[in-house]
């Protein structure tokens, strides 16, 4: 094995790896492949026509497309004028408001989740008087689905989004104000535009995250089938009761896994 | 009065811009400077994008800043139409839909907007590039669609910025004689920000130099290429300036050098001597030249059929020979030489 220390003509030196690390290498892409070989090789492929229309996946499935959706949508119109703030307003304490919008990326589900309940839970400092006055109930709830799944998600479409508003060259948009267009227009037809590639690929991150939640979502929500049992909860109880709708659930996931990824071959796929 | 009237005083980072000028209907005046001297920011300022300290810009009798008044008009409703450095065509739009962006904008509808842009990309030339988007247009199209853009919504004022910079030598005779066409046929004020004194000469009328923040000179052609009165517009013309204390023929200048010449003054003066004057020889010449001194020459630029002389020493100076006179003397970078200059092609004028 000296193949990893020659020096071939027009090869850096950066590019060869000290002795030792190719078999550390293959080590680790054996670590994540396997896992999936080994899902692919389960799969039951001959019953996944039965399996679709079994109640407890097609419930799970509806809920995790429909939360999973208006949590995008929620974060979408939350997080594009957070986004905008943080790349295009000074404020005071500028590096402390950021560093906890991005918070719940590093921070583990299950604390979001008991931050949660502990902010919009039936006796949460929002919950309590929002259950007393206005009779809404959050946690329990699709609505709580969705707002863990926001909580979770949306940090990743503010960060996806900042970072393409200030890469974006600011002048488009002083040209578009010099043509006469004031700042609602601009933003329409010349800034939004502009930050399509990053708003699209913030949007893909962030749907993968909220329709993957489980950690906050069976903290802050439970689960309950039909109401609260989204797809990664529902393959958690099923691994249990029935393996291969298990595996289903799981095959789902995974794809969509892949077609996110897939849209954002630009950014995570190009190593050029 | 028509026209513009500005006084602009605006801090940015290191740049401290104070200027007053005026500009009349239909003339184009070109704004020349080194980097960095706020030319491009003046021209900001003048669109609204950037907020003047102190300073009042009047633009066809209406006020579009007052400090004291606290009136600042915002850019969309300046009418100012402005052609930025590297186009900067929206790279979402098509050509038509670009130069249509200001007219709609402005409340026309849709197919008329669209009829309009067709109409400006023929006028500039550009008939069949309707549809294009900005990444197929070459450096010269992409600059007629900016600069269409910029003229379709009528605007009060026209400014450009540095229009032709980013095109190839080739394309860039083209367009200057096309946008001369444009700029005689707009009948507001217009300003153009260059780097190159061909180009002031060929699309101005007149030339305002800024340098550090401050109008140095504003005058003339022929005036900025006679009388320049700074280092740097006197460098960018081709002349030699020095500024000295004149008494009688005599001017003094920095450490103790001088120069003497035909015509007498008296205090400050701006002196001027054309390279073309500077007479260069190897051993110390004879004669009646009145201005001799010795120097190293320090570098050597060939442009066509002449060759500059830099020339280091005493009274550092550039002459312009032919190459001829390069191989007579053996010029090299490094070598002695003594330079001459009479004192009738010393010209002076007051500071």
């Amino acid at each position: 094995m000296n193949v990893t220390t020659r020096l071939t003509p027009g090869t850096r030196r950066a590019e060869t790896m000290p002795l030792g690390m190719t078999p550390l290498a293959v080590v680790a892409l054996g670590l994540l492949i396997l896992p999936l070989v080994g899902l692919l090789a389960n799969t039951p492929w001959t019953r996944l026509g039965d399996l679709v229309t079994d109640q407890t996946v097609l419930a799970a499935l509806r809920l995790s497309l429909l939360t999973s959706l208006s949590a995008l949508a929620l974060a979408t119109v939350l997080g594009v004028p957070l986004a905008w703030l943080l790349a295009r307003r000074d404020f005071p304490a500028k590096p402390l408001v950021r560093a906890l919008c991005v918070l719940p990326m590093v921070l583990p589900p299950v604390v979001g989740g008991v931050a949660l309940l502990l902010a919009f839970g039936r006796r949460g400092l929002i919950g309590q008087p929002l259950h007393e006055l206005a009779g809404i109930t959050l946690p329990f709830s699709p609505a709580g689905v969705v707002l863990a799944e926001t909580f979770v998600a949306m940090p990743f479409l503010v960060v996806t989004v900042e970072a393409g508003l200030r890469a974006m060259d600011r002048r488009y948009e002083d040209v578009a104000a010099t043509l006469g267009a004031g700042r609602w227009l601009a933003f329409r037809r010349v800034t939004l535009p502009l930050l399509a590639p990053s708003l699209g690929a913030g949007m893909a991150l962030c749907w993968a995250r909220a329709l993957g939640e489980f950690g906050a979502t069976i903290t802050f929500a439970g689960n309950l089938t039909g109401r609260t049992q989204t797809m990664p909860l529902a393959v958690y109880l099923q691994l249990e009761r029935d393996l291969d709708s298990a595996i289903l659930l799981s095959l789902i996931l995974l794809a969509v896994s892949v077609v996110v990824l897939i849209t954002l071959r630009g950014r995570y796929l190009d190593t050029s | 009065m028509s026209g513009l009237s500005a006084r602009v005083a605006v801090t940015l980072g290191d740049l401290d811009l104070d200027v007053a000028l005026e500009v009349a209907a239909g003339e184009v005046v070109a704004v020349l400077g080194p980097n960095g001297a706020g030319k491009t920011t003046l021209l900001r300022t003048l669109a609204g994008l950037v907020p003047l300290r102190a300073g009042r810009v009047e633009l066809e009798s209406q006020v579009l800043d007052d400090s004291e008044r606290g009136i600042r008009v915002a850019p969309e409703r300046r009418g100012v139409g402005m052609v930025f450095q590297d186009h900067l065509l929206f790279p979402h739009l098509s050509a038509a839909d670009n130069v249509a962006f200001g007219l709609r904008a402005g409340g026309v509808p849709a197919a008329a907007a669209r009829g309009l842009a067709t109409e400006w990309l023929a006028r500039v030339g550009l008939p069949d590039a309707a549809n294009a988007k900005p990444r197929a247009l070459s450096g010269g199209q992409a600059q007629r669609v900016a600069l269409a853009r910029a003229l379709a919504f009528e605007p009060n004022l026209l400014l450009l910025d540095e229009p032709l910079s980013a095109l190839d030598v080739a394309a860039r005779l083209t367009i200057r004689r096309e946008l001369r066409g444009h700029l005689d046929a707009f009948a507001g004020p217009c300003l153009v920000i260059t780097h190159d004194p061909v180009e002031a000469i060929a699309l101005a009328g007149r030339l305002v130099i800024i340098e550090a923040g401050r109008i140095v000179q504003d005058a003339t052609i022929n005036e900025v290429t006679q009388r320049p009165r700074s280092r740097w517009v006197a460098g960018l013309v081709g002349l030699n300036l020095y500024r000295g204390e004149a008494r009688g023929h005599t001017v003094n200048l920095p450490d103790d050098q001088r120069l003497i010449a035909a015509d007498a003054a008296d205090g400050p003066v701006f002196t001027v001597v054309h390279p073309r004057a500077v007479a260069l020889y190897r051993g110390r010449p004879d004669g009646s030249p009145r201005n001799v001194w010795a120097g190293v020459v320090r570098g050597l630029d060939v442009h066509g059929d002449h060759v500059r002389v830099h020339i280091d020493g005493a009274l550092p100076i550039v002459a312009e020979v032919t190459p001829a006179a390069v191989a007579a003397l053996d010029l090299g970078v490094g070598g002695d030489v003594h330079v001459s200059v009479k004192a009738s092609e010393v010209s002076l004028y007051p500071v």
